[in-house]
């Protein structure tokens, strides 16, 4: 068997080491777009910030390829598929044969129609390559535009490094797909109190400068700058896909095979639409873990083992300076086109904070910020069983006070309920 | 994935709440009296009434491994799940992703840590220090208990069926 994997990243690697490990026999490729082993982006902004050195960002070496007995091929961008003859293209002209393909390119990130976006001093921190360059760069003050996870963990990152930061963002509140507003306000202060400036509601208009950044125009001031970074958030490469007549929506559309509509065509990754483990909706986490999952039910289906995915969830977390923040499932603001009896459970005390988002008494998701934060697993799980709220109050009710030993599972998660 | 071949097991209707416990731990790992320092934490509920040890059970899929941005959660030859302290960043997404959440914060190093089972002793220093109560326990592979608390770290975060 040929396995060809399109795809240097975290699970175009996680398939070739699987099949490898269960399949001495098969002939695997990775055809990579850039020139490194397989690096962690999510290791990039403290790499960035000087936090970890350049070599802690990888997660294989060149040995670990040979050993495996793959072959990686650098600088390899396909540009399309022929599924008639199973062979893909490269921007060389070079074909390549397969007898199973996985698209494990990823996502691309979003480039905002901004005038002055391809101007020399505006920065990505996305790939490896870039962030280097970013890293290089000698600035003093920065402008982040976009405020997910990227752009918060790289307006740290400049910070410590000793950059007047500034971020700008289009919605109402900072990390808005993954915090509501009331914890999302929180972080806002405590950005502010570490002293980067937080810019909400704003668009930015124009890039300045020529030659060199100079400041960034948004729709109610001009920041002077010699820094921009572009965090505006990732889509999934689907153009590749559409080359071989795979069925693409939001993302690659894949089965609980992670098949696509093509046969011998698997996708994993940030590239694929997937669904919600939890809520069987269509879902488009593109996270770490969920890359990993998907790439380990690929590899088995391709080794002939029966396999069924049951699904992505979201997980996330917001770490800066001495500010610790998660956050999972769905956001109130998420909720709002679904029927249901919502409900919201806060808990406060001084800077830490929990909120907790039900639909009809199951836990869907929520948000902490400090202590609370440590045992938001036990809400996972929770959402994972879709324990009723309900029952969990009226049960907790019913117990006696301190021998209740057989249901402390329950205790330890209405405790941090607050019940 | 290296199958975890002992198991701590809690009972938490013999915790007294001594905590002699986690000093054996801070004291094995660090060489210091300071509970703050133990991977093993006792938790009390219902204001104290109700102690409850709390390990890291090494999930079969653990979802700490996977959620790690640095790459620092590394599964052990003996099936624990520890942390690499060279390269934790201490941004805590394995605390709390754990469905249980047991990964401690070391309050000097601001970086994660999680129990290794004292690889290399004869048995772990908690379940020594807690010999009397009896509420932590080693129980090895082939065992009942060590069975049923293989089945529940196996449930944990489980997302694909078959196989």
């Amino acid at each position: 068997m040929k396995l060809v994997i399109i795809g240097n990243g975290i699970a175009g690697n996680q398939v070739a080491f699987d099949v490898r490990k269960k399949d001495p026999d098969a002939q695997i490729v990775i055809l990579s777009a850039e020139d490194v082993p397989e690096y962690d982006p999510c290791s990039l902004p403290y790499f960035l910030g000087g936090e970890c050195g350049r070599m802690d960002v990888f997660r294989k070496t060149s040995k670990d390829y040979a050993d495996g007995r793959i072959d990686l091929l650098y600088d390899s961008k396909v540009v399309s598929i022929d599924p008639e003859n199973k062979t893909v293209t490269t921007h060389t002209g070079e074909k390549i044969g397969y007898d199973n393909l996985v698209l494990a390119h990823g996502g691309d990130l979003f480039i905002p129609p901004i005038p002055g976006i391809d101007t020399p001093g505006v920065f990505s921190c996305k790939q490896l390559g870039e962030t280097q360059k970013l890293a290089a760069h000698k600035g003093t003050r920065a402008v982040v535009i976009g405020s997910g996870a990227i752009g918060i963990e790289a307006a740290e990152a400049l910070k410590r490094k000793g950059y007047e930061v500034y971020i700008i963002e289009l919605m109402d509140w900072i990390l808005p797909s993954l915090f509501d507003e009331p914890t999302a306000k929180r972080l806002e202060n405590e950005l502010t109190g570490y002293g980067i400036q937080v810019f909400t509601h704003e668009k930015v208009l124009e890039i300045k400068g020529a030659g060199q950044v100079i400041a960034v125009v948004t729709d109610r001031r001009t920041i002077d700058c010699d820094t921009v970074v572009v965090a505006t958030g990732v889509v999934p490469g689907t153009a590749l896909a559409q080359t071989a007549g795979i069925e693409t929506g939001r993302g690659i559309q894949v089965n609980r095979q992670m098949q696509t509509s093509v046969p011998d065509i698997y996708a994993c990754g940030d590239c694929v639409e997937t669904i919600d483990a939890c809520t069987g909706e269509i879902a488009m986490f593109q996270l770490k873990h969920n890359a990993i999952e998907q790439a380990q039910v690929a590899a088995r289906h391709i080794l002939g083992e029966p396999v069924r995915y049951l699904g992505a969830y979201a997980f996330a977390r917001a770490h800066f300076f001495d500010t610790h923040a998660a956050t999972f499932g769905k956001t109130q603001r998420a909720l709002d086109c679904v029927f249901g009896d919502k409900r919201i459970v806060e808990r406060e005390d001084q800077n830490n904070y929990l909120r907790v988002v039900m639909l009809d008494n199951r836990i869907v998701g929520g948000q902490a910020i400090g202590t609370f934060a440590d045992e938001l697993g036990l809400l996972i799980g929770a959402m994972w069983r879709k324990d009723d709220f309900l029952d969990i109050a009226a049960k907790m009710r019913t117990l006696p006070k301190g021998g209740a030993v057989h249901a402390w599972p329950m205790v330890r998660l209405g405790t941090l309920l607050g019940m | 994935m290296n199958m975890r071949r002992e198991q701590l097991a809690i009972d938490p209707e013999k915790c007294t709440g001594c905590r002699r416990c986690m000093i054996a731990c801070a004291m094995k790992h660090h060489g210091r009296i300071d509970p703050d320092l133990s991977r093993v934490n006792i938790i009390g509920l219902d204001s104290k009434d109700l102690n409850v040890p709390v390990i890291c059970m090494a999930c079969d899929t653990a979802p700490c491994i996977k959620v790690c941005p640095m790459n620092a959660r590394i599964r052990q030859a003996n099936g624990t799940v520890t942390t690499d302290t060279d390269v934790c960043i201490g941004c805590r997404a394995c605390v709390y992703i754990c469905p249980v959440g047991s990964p401690r914060i070391n309050p000097y190093t601001g970086r994660t840590m999680t129990c290794d089972m004292c690889e290399g002793e004869t048995e772990p220093w908690c379940v020594a220090a807690c010999r009397q109560e009896k509420a932590l326990t080693l129980c090895t592979q082939g065992s009942v208990s060590h069975r049923a608390a293989r089945k529940a770290a196996s449930k944990t975060k489980q997302f694909h069926t078959g196989g």
